[in-house]
């Protein structure tokens, strides 16, 4: 079985751009230290829907300036207001039905879609199911990023005559909240075959379902991808009729024109900003649930770094209290493994996770344990270990220096290298690129509902889908589990095979997770309905935005 | 004859320049660490064939020689390549940013005449009091660095009072008028300062010269005497220095346009060297090089216009 990732491209792709972007020499505000803490209760997943029409709104994209608008080659924020996916994802990240009335496994290998009769494309061609085939089939390809959910797929047919069905070489518990996301984004096949390669670029287009549309024209490289209402909409139509996106990376020069009013919103607002945005402005920063979380994780298999008990030793030097101050002004909580709760919050067998989370450790600064662990781990400290950073990247930055100063408590040395962007995600196709480097900083996310993704990809054997397991790791009793959890034939059998093999993983510390990250949005005060958690990656944010 | 031979001879140069230009900038970005890989795989996790599909279609394998002649031969007939990032014609993507760019300087150099010369000017003929002053301001100007200034400009003008819009480049006419202001004020202030001290330097010079004597003593007015004798007399050098001024502004416009969300050149410039989006990073800089020679010779040949003495003395030193 080979999975790829649901993450390989947003972790890197997500700290590439970060890197890309942040070039800041200054801040909009002041950084960490002293603001007020958030309370769980104070996090929002969507604001309550706009109710006025409003002309145009203005919203910018901190990542900057995606190369595509292909679903199947790049998660940004717009592609989920132009492609429709086959099952709605919600705010709070529960599955509801979207271009499929009903999409479920029947048996355990078989999933059925059934598709709504009242879908249709932007040009006024209906959806059929064999449209639905071809968008299905695109993440068969290696190259999607959405692999990794269809890995386990043995065929994708059409059945009816709006009926199209998944056969699975064993039972895949994921699939559905695949696709969810991007990986179920309903494409034509007539106007994919018609634009060939150049699909989602700026030339060719698009041609989807969703509640914006691009138009011929629409987008503008370098400067800005301006879409307009679909009237036409199958669900409700948006109140918003233009909808024009910038993309200003600068987080002082977007702090700025943020709170004064110039551009109306903007999701992944910088923690490092939020004085700016608390104070007075033309608009508020609210904070959503997220999946998202700062990690850092062995990039070698040679030498300490691949050393579970060295790593664990260096995790009890970091207070992560006062890592989230400093990084993420505050706003985010301590997470004790990689797997972020807001994952696994709407599945079926939530209660069972929450247990299994809940009976983990908390980690926190230990001294005594890190030099205990130190000894144990019979790593000789003859060399500083080196863990690369996108350059220019502040968040990453600042965790290279924290864990550097902390591990220097224990005899441990650090050396933080920066690398320019093309450099670093290079890094994660290209073990040349890995050369010399024990560490590495990341950043992800999961912009679906489920578990087993994310830790597979830093554990499971590399022939089996561990694409950024660097260090060799192999425990037999964790790929047993991993792989029980993803195929079993229930609920209930998947979360147990899941908390099993966390309460291994975990004390290993394939990533040691350093703390979890709120969603941030700046929304102008004059509107509303914007989608405020992590979902905003695989839902139509922008649907039910208006004015208040 | 002279004339003929001096165009030539600037053409000649200029020419020589920008192609011993293009020969570099190709070779150090190619030199460069980094692989632009990343960029071109767009987003997808390059396999090893996409990878492969990609080395061979951009001829990322070729060696350096031969990719610049193909690429050269490509200028000739105006294709300048494709971005590696965007996937279009990387001449679509600059020209109207280049576009703005060219506003932003435009806008700049008025600000920086008016400002440079002016303040030098009084403080060559207003006395000490003033010529203090003056050398006060502009030492501070000198010292403060242009992102420095932006924030500044943007804190009082921008969020305090509000008067002006703090990010972007507007719609064009009127309204991208009022959103380069704060972006020129910014990247004039440097080079106010140090236009300013070269004009009040020539302007005394002129002033303590024989011929200007020899004119006051014949008791000509002092307003034609500093028209006729003193500032024409001074203007090829203060001319001189303008015109490196302003070609200097094209790349430094690069950190004011980053500050202040404007969609020129500099940012695209900033952007694609991140992205190693080579195409782009090569034209950008090629052109950027080409603007500064030839406002250079340009500077240099209404120098030689406004007094052709110093053009003979020149070329005969």
């Amino acid at each position: 079985m080979k999975r790829s990732g649901l993450l390989v491209g947003l972790a890197l792709g997500t700290a590439t751009l970060l890197a890309a972007t942040a070039c800041a020499p200054r801040d909009g505000g002041t950084a960490g230290g002293g603001s007020a803490p958030v309370d769980q209760a104070q996090l929002v997943a969507a604001l309550p829907a706009g109710t006025q029409p409003v002309e145009r709104v203005t919203w910018s994209v901190v990542e900057g300036e995606p190369a595509t608008l292909d679903p199947g080659a790049s998660a940004n924020l717009i592609i989920p207001n132009l492609c429709d996916n086959l099952l709605s994802l919600q705010p709070d990240f529960t599955i509801e039905p979207g271009v499929a009335e009903r999409a479920e496994f029947v048996d355990p290998v078989t999933f059925v879609i059934d598709l709504r009769d009242d879908v249709r494309f932007w040009d006024g061609s209906p959806v059929t199911a064999d449209d639905v085939v071809y968008s299905l089939q695109r993440g068969q390809n290696p190259q999607s990023q959405w692999y990794g959910a269809f890995a386990l797929v043995q065929s994708i047919e059409q059945t009816g005559e709006r009926q199209v069905t998944v056969r699975f070489n064993a039972p895949d518990l994921d699939f559905r909240n695949a696709i969810a996301g991007q990986g179920g984004a309903v494409m034509s096949r007539a106007f994919g075959d018609e634009v060939g390669p150049a699909l989602g670029s700026s030339d060719a287009g698009l041609m989807c379902t969703g509640p914006f549309v691009l138009e011929p024209g629409g987008w503008t490289p370098g400067r800005a991808i301006e879409v307009v209402a679909n009237d036409d909409y199958w669900g409700d139509a948006p109140l918003v009729q233009e909808l024009e996106f910038v993309f200003v990376t600068d987080s002082s020069t977007l702090a700025t024109a943020l709170t004064q009013g110039e551009i109306d919103g903007a999701y992944n607002v910088s923690p490092s900003s939020r004085s700016a945005f608390e104070g007075e402005g033309a608009g508020s920063l609210v904070l959503g649930p997220s999946t998202a979380s700062y990690s850092f994780g062995p990039a070698t298999a040679e030498g300490p770094a691949a050393n579970a008990t060295f790593r664990a030793a260096l995790s009890a030097t970091i207070d992560r209290e006062q890592y989230i101050d400093t990084v993420l002004g505050g706003l985010g909580e301590v997470q004790k493994t990689m797997v972020p709760p807001f994952s696994f919050s709407s599945l079926e067998a939530a209660d069972i996770y929450r247990a299994g989370y809940d009976a983990l450790e908390t980690p926190g600064r230990d001294l005594e344990r890190a030099r205990e662990l130190l000894e144990e781990s019979g790593e000789p400290l003859d060399r500083p270990l080196v863990i690369a950073i996108p350059a220019g990247a502040k968040e990453f930055q600042q965790t290279a220096t924290i864990l550097q100063s902390s591990a220097q408590e224990i005899g441990v040395d650090i050396e933080i290298e920066e690398l320019q962007p093309a450099d670093f995600g290079a890094m994660f196709y290209d073990p040349a690129g890995r050369e010399g480097i024990d560490f590495v900083s990341t950043q992800g996310y999961l912009e679906v509902p489920g578990v087993t993704g994310y830790p597979s990809l830093f554990m499971l054997p590399a022939e089996t889908g561990g694409v950024f397991n660097w260090s060799g790791y192999d425990d037999e009793r964790v790929t047993a589990h991993m792989q029980a959890a993803r195929t079993a034939p229930d609920v209930e059998t998947a979360a147990e095979e899941f908390v099993a093999a966390q309460e291994i993983f975990t004390p290993d510390q394939l990533q040691v997770t350093l703390a979890g990250a709120y969603q941030t949005t700046y929304l102008n005060d004059e509107l509303s309905g914007a989608v405020t958690s992590i979902a905003i990656y695989s839902s139509p944010w922008a649907l039910h935005l208006g004015g208040k | 004859m002279n004339w003929t031979r001096l165009l030539l001879g600037r053409i000649g140069g200029l020419l020589l320049t920008l192609f011993l230009s293009s020969v570099v900038i190709f070779s150090a970005l190619l030199l460069t660490p980094g692989d632009p890989i990343a960029a071109l795989a767009g987003g997808a996790k390059p396999t090893p064939e996409l990878v492969a599909q990609i080395r061979a279609e951009y001829h990322l394998d070729d060696p350096i020689w031969m990719r610049y002649l193909q690429w050269l031969s490509g200028v000739f007939t105006g294709d300048f390549g494709r971005s590696f990032v965007y996937k279009t014609d990387v001449m679509t993507l600059i020209a109207p940013r280049f576009g703005i760019t060219l506003q932003l300087v435009l806008l700049t150099v008025l600000i920086i005449l008016v400002a440079g010369v002016g303040s030098g000017i009084l403080a060559a003929t207003r006395g000490p009091g003033v010529d203090r002053a003056v050398g006060i301001l502009t030492a501070l100007g000198m010292a403060l660095p242009g992102f420095v200034v932006a924030i500044l400009l943007i804190w009082i003008f921008a969020k305090s009072l509000g008067w002006f819009p703090v990010y972007g480049e507007g719609a064009p006419g009127w309204d991208r008028v009022w959103h380069l202001i704060l972006p020129a004020v910014s990247l004039a202030v440097m080079f106010i300062a140090y236009v300013s001290r070269v004009t009040r330097s020539a302007i005394v010079a002129q002033m303590h010269a024989e011929h200007v004597d020899t004119a006051r003593v014949r008791g000509i007015p002092r307003a034609r005497i500093f028209g006729v004798h003193v500032f024409r007399n001074a203007a090829p050098q203060i001319l001189a220095i303008s015109g490196t001024t302003i070609a200097g502004l094209f790349a430094a416009s690069a950190i004011v346009e980053v500050a202040f969300g404007v969609g020129g050149i500099g940012s695209l410039l900033t952007e694609a060297a991140a992205r190693k989006d080579l195409p782009v990073v090569q034209l950008v800089s090629l052109i950027l090089v080409a603007v500064f020679v030839v406002l250079n010779a340009i500077a240099d040949l209404i120098g030689a216009l406004i007094d052709p003495d110093t053009v003979t003395a020149g070329r005969q030193a």
